[in-house]
């Protein structure tokens, strides 16, 4: 929840106050931002108990149990997208 | 980009295994929360200087419901074949993939409700969808839609995976990945004991 007050005090800022000329630096400060964030997210894998270990035993499973769901998400969504979104448009 | 996301999470990995502290790199990954808060500000601003966009928005009423339940759908449908596949019960299979990639909370509300094993399953499998998303995004707004580019990253599309989503899709994509993000993560607790206990 804090997230999204956050982000709708950003859309405020950028609808009301933020100059159009500092968009391209908005972009590259939100890049910054990403690349911190999953360096964070690495280390705090890394950092975690007997990370490599279950990676190895267990990470064939976890594997499948990524990729299906994964796929099978994207294909409902681009037929619904595709047949109730895009076509009506 | 997704190179310099890759090349982050590597060495994310290798400091974290490695136990290297180097005081102003332990700084910054210690407040990743406050890293998230900036990063939403800054998604804010671009999304408030594209005027209108909200509004475009609400020519689609019950539509942005489309994505969360595609997903959802697609998601328990993988989980079901992952039961045949694996041999662990419906209900824990579609428990595992009912994280749709919130692999901090899935991992452990599985691990509580089925033990160890099956919660560190449920932990990297949706820590593989976030990353695999980061990879997917570019590769499906450009070779099927841009609203497909929602579903692999399920309910981070409204945090971790929205950069993506800001330099591949569209503005309107980017509001509806927010939205969606926000519909799955409230579903994600909700799905687990749904699917752990009735299937």
């Amino acid at each position: 929840m804090d997230i999204l007050i956050i982000m709708c005090i950003g859309v405020l800022v950028g609808n009301k106050l933020f100059p159009r000329q500092y968009k391209s630096f908005n972009e590259k400060l939100q890049f910054i931002c990403t690349i911190l964030l999953i360096f964070s997210m690495g280390v705090t894998l890394g950092k975690r108990d007997n990370f490599l270990e279950e990676l190895t035993t267990l990470g064939w499973q976890s594997f499948i149990f990524c990729i299906f769901p994964l796929l099978l998400s994207l294909v409902v969504v681009f037929l619904l997208t595709y047949y109730f979104i895009e076509k009506k448009k | 980009m997704v190179y310099c996301a890759m090349i982050a999470l590597f060495f994310g990995v290798i400091y974290g295994v490695y136990g290297f502290d180097i005081h102003f790199i332990s700084y910054i990954t210690s407040r990743s929360n406050f890293i998230l808060y900036c990063l939403m500000f800054l998604v804010g601003i671009s999304i408030g200087l594209h005027k209108g966009i909200l509004n475009d928005l609400k020519k689609y009423h019950l539509k942005v419901f489309i994505i969360p339940f595609g997903i959802v759908v697609g998601s328990i449908i993988g989980g079901i074949f992952c039961s045949w596949i694996t041999g662990f019960t419906l209900g824990e299979s579609t428990a595992v993939v009912s994280g749709l990639g919130w692999y901090s909370l899935s991992g452990v509300t599985v691990g509580k409700l089925a033990g160890a094993e099956l919660g560190s399953i449920t932990f990297l499998s949706n820590l593989m969808r976030e990353i695999f998303s980061f990879f997917l995004i570019p590769v499906v707004a450009k070779y099927l839609n841009f609203y497909s580019c929602i579903a692999p990253a399920g309910a981070t599309s409204e945090d971790t995976t929205l950069p993506m989503m800001i330099k591949y899709t569209n503005e309107e994509t980017v509001v509806l990945s927010v939205f969606n993000g926000i519909i799955c993560s409230a579903l994600v607790p909700i799905l687990i004991s749904f699917c752990y206990n009735n299937m």
